[in-house]
């Protein structure tokens, strides 16, 4: 399976894919973005099987990018992975049509709890 | 039937600013702090409560918070400590050298977990700026600053949420003097 992890932060899509890894997803096919548009892009050229998308993004957000997949017709699994997750924003993603919404810090115990059903 | 006497209460006290020191104490800045260092640096990375005097070669990243309460997330350390907080965040993915760019990187998005964090205890609704980064902020009014000195592996680390009302930021853009070592 292929993830696209979009983060404009090179840092934390590192951090990202290093739990990916801890959380036992180690075999799976890793794609980056660095905003919201190039997420949009590769998820129509990688074919993702799910997308991790940072929220705060230059170009186009997290949320721009979810709705704009789903506006294309593109069902592809959507969490997000950012350092805010107030009440509102967790509503918002899923009325977006997100999964899930993992808030910064997060563990690999955290990344399991939201990715398993998904992934597996 | 009661008369309805409208003092203006209601509407001074609705027009009076917020201040940070009303609404987040050091110690839930210094646990917003310590759970992102335990989470992104490592399980047993510590943030001690302790001054550990300006770095003379201070760098601060920075998010701005807007809504109820506007002001800024600021995170300052020297340019040593943001190198090693780099190399811990990229771990085996970092260079021999790291280029600025990572540096950057890597403390722009500290103080935008903390800061996402902060923001999340706030009254809202409130958006989140992008991390920024260069020279220490100017200070924020005192009344509106909360601020928080640590140490992280005995280097000084400075977190303030400080309120916008007179700061300035200096940015290598608007600093005369700019930053004469790159990160």
């Amino acid at each position: 399976m292929k993830i696209l992890v979009a983060d404009d932060s090179r840092v934390m899509r590192q951090i990202v894919i290093r739990t990916l890894r801890q959380a036992g997803y180690d075999d799976h096919d890793i794609v980056e973005a660095e905003d919201g548009a190039d997420a949009l892009a590769k998820v129509s050229s990688d074919q993702p099987d799910l997308v991790l998308s940072d929220w705060n993004m230059p170009n186009m957000t997290g949320i721009e990018c979810l709705q704009a997949l789903r506006s294309s017709g593109s069902a592809v699994p959507f969490g997000f992975v950012t350092s805010e997750g107030s009440p509102e924003m967790r509503e918002k993603a899923a009325n977006a049509g997100a999964l899930f919404l993992i808030a910064k810090p997060f563990t690999e115990e955290t990344f399991k709890e939201h990715l398993d059903g998904v992934l597996s | 039937m009661n008369e309805f006497h409208d003092t203006g209460e209601r509407r001074r006290s609705s027009d009076t600013p917020l201040l940070i020191t009303d609404l987040i104490d050091e110690e839930t800045v210094r646990s917003i702090a310590q759970e992102a260092w335990s989470a992104l640096i490592g399980d047993d990375e510590f943030l001690v409560p302790l001054p550990g005097g300006p770095p003379d070669d201070a760098v601060s990243s920075w998010v701005d918070v807007v809504g109820p309460w506007t002001g800024t997330v600021v995170l300052t350390c020297s340019r040593a400590t943001a190198e090693e907080l780099a190399r811990c965040l990229l771990a085996e993915h970092a260079p021999p050298v790291l280029d600025a760019e990572d540096v950057h990187d890597a403390l722009g998005e500290l103080a935008n977990v903390v800061g996402g964090n902060v923001k999340a205890v706030l009254p809202g609704p409130s958006a989140l700026g992008l991390p920024e980064l260069g020279s220490i902020p100017a200070a924020g009014p005192p009344a509106d600053t909360c601020r928080v000195d640590l140490l992280w592996r005995g280097r000084s680390l400075t977190i303030t949420v400080q309120g916008s009302a007179g700061a300035v930021h200096i940015t290598p853009e608007n600093n005369p003097q700019k930053n004469e070592v790159p990160l």
